[in-house]
């Protein structure tokens, strides 16, 4: 079995995963509670919770897998992009007990890992086809072509996807992470009720600033009254063109192609509504986890011992 | 009993292979190849991972992140390896190098780490109570070397090893062993992040 350890950003996590890409166990400890006070992830707080949780969720995934060390036959870790100093945490840990049981190391692309959370599980898709990958950190346009072998067709020239839900939630008085959230309150709401404007930008890329800078005007004259009477049409018309957005690239980019999405935003209704025919995580594989990891790890050279032990990790690609 | 001990808390990695009081080996590295050190240790020992008994850990403070990229390989180690450990002081490592030494790190921001009344505290280098003829060490004290030397402290030279941690000295300080998961860093300072009004 594969040991899987994601800690790239707020959610400390470890999973096992065979090598048929079933999943026999998937811890997720989330530090959102941790950070909403701050109104976002701050790194520093990130990483100490990442430490303080490291060896109990690998422990918890074993358990939850009935399994011990010795069913563990290779060790995949996050090496990038993400917060620097979180990834360190994970990729210390894992270097420390793949060198102990001499087991090869496999560090894995957080991105590539989220494609792969396509490649788990009963229903799992097979390449070709293109795949949305939009969270709190990352929207991009892949072509996957093959496993572990995806080109980048566009990506956001500002805000993410998921952080230009948080922001609105924010500006709606939601709190953080306030995505979710979003999405709830838009169900009450009529969509058409704002045109907010969604930046065309060439090629397949994405930009969601202005978007954001658009709903700051709609929302900063109201009163604390008339803000709450109209909260929901802002969240459904503010949702709806960050959803159109999306969807106009999928369409453009697919050319008949199968289509995936993969990351946070993929649990969206709206998202999810609006591309009926995409291939979706299930809900719990779309936010950051440690599965994917171990299933990106399938399709990825691992390192032997001993020369991963001088492996680094990369806050950007 | 097998004791492997390193630190990651400053500017170097340290590292070393102790058994029963006895130095089978000490490494200076960087924090990213700690384990390469660690293995070519316990190569040079003629030992094998499954061979340890017991680990010696720098806590801190230093380095946020180096402090935890220690603390994480321990974590890491101890759980494969079903092993406890104990949880050492940077500053008294360094202390228990220099008998009779002050230890100062570096905390950046203008601060350093060091003993007051044998109590690790952060604070400007302005604000060490300085006694004439007493030696510093440790790091710290070479930044601020010019300050320090001012107001009477003796400060070995720059490549002086008594400026560095020595894993050693860790294994020498750990004495009762407890699971490593309960070992904490020794922060000192709160993160920098402030909390939103709402
Ligand atoms: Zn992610």
């Amino acid at each position: 079995m594969i040991l899987g350890i994601e800690t790239s950003c707020d959610e400390t996590a470890a999973a096992l995963v065979t090598a048929g890409g079933d999943i026999r166990a998937s811890v997720v400890s989330s530090q959102a509670d941790l950070h909403a006070r701050y109104g976002g992830v701050v790194p520093e707080v990130a990483s100490r919770r990442h430490l303080e949780l490291v060896a109990p969720v690998v422990r918890d995934a074993l358990s939850e897998a009935g399994a011990t060390l010795d069913d563990v036959d290779t060790v995949a870790v996050t090496q990038g992009p993400g917060l620097i100093g979180a990834l360190l945490v994970g990729l210390a840990a894992a270097k420390a007990i793949a060198w102990s049981r001499r087991l090869p190391l496999v560090p894995v692309d957080h991105l590539r890992g989220h494609v792969a959370s396509l490649y788990l599980g009963p229903d799992a898709l097979e390449p070709p086809f293109l795949c949305l990958l939009a969270s709190g950190g990352h929207t991009m346009l892949l072509d996957v072509r093959g496993y572990g072998e995806e080109a980048v067709l566009g990506t956001t020239l500002d805000d993410a996807a998921g952080e230009a839900f948080d922001k609105g939630a924010r500006l709606l008085g939601l709190g953080y992470p306030g995505g979710r959230e979003l999405d709830l309150l838009a169900r009450d709401g009529d969509p058409t009720a704002y045109a907010f404007p969604v930046a065309r930008v060439p090629g397949l890329d994405f930009s969601f600033s202005g978007l954001k800078t658009a709903l700051l005007y709609a929302t900063r004259d109201l009163s604390e009254d008339e803000l709450a009477a109209r909260r929901a049409d802002l969240a459904a018309s503010y949702q709806r063109a960050i959803v159109r957005a999306l969807v106009a690239r999928v369409r453009e980019a697919a050319g008949g192609k199968r289509t995936a999405v993969v990351g946070g935003v993929a649990a969206n209704s709206e998202l999810r509504a609006s591309l009926p025919d995409a291939a979706l995580a299930p809900l719990a594989l779309c936010t950051d986890n440690a599965a994917m990891i171990a299933s990106a790890a399938r399709f990825t050279e691992a390192v032997p011992y001993p020369a991963y032990l001088g492996l680094d990790a990369y806050a950007s690609r | 009993m097998l004791t492997l001990a390193f630190d990651t808390a400053t500017e170097v990695a340290t590292s070393a292979l102790v058994d029963e009081g006895e130095v089978l080996g000490e490494r200076v590295s960087s924090t990213r190849t700690l384990l390469e050190d660690v293995d070519a240790l316990l190569r040079q020992g003629g030992a094998r991972p499954g061979d340890l008994r017991a680990l010696a850990v720098g806590i801190g403070p230093g380095s946020f992140t180096g402090v935890r990229i220690g603390l994480a390989a321990a974590r890491g180690l101890a759980l494969a390896l079903d092993l406890r450990g104990a949880g050492v002081s940077t500053l008294d490592a360094l202390a228990a190098g220099a008998p009779g030494a002050v230890p100062v790190v570096d905390a950046r921001r203008r601060e350093v780490f060091t003993l007051v009344d044998g109590e690790p505290a952060v604070l400007a280098p302005a604000d060490i109570d300085v006694r004439e003829g007493t030696l510093y060490v440790g790091g710290g004290d070479r930044r601020y070397r010019a300050e320090l030397e001012a107001r009477g402290a003796l400060i070995p030279p720059d490549g002086d090893e008594r400026h560095l941690p020595c894993a050693r000295f860790h294994a020498a300080l750990a004495r009762e062993l407890v699971p490593v998961d309960e070992i904490e860093p020794l922060y000192l300072r709160a993160p920098d992040a402030k909390e939103r009004a709402r």
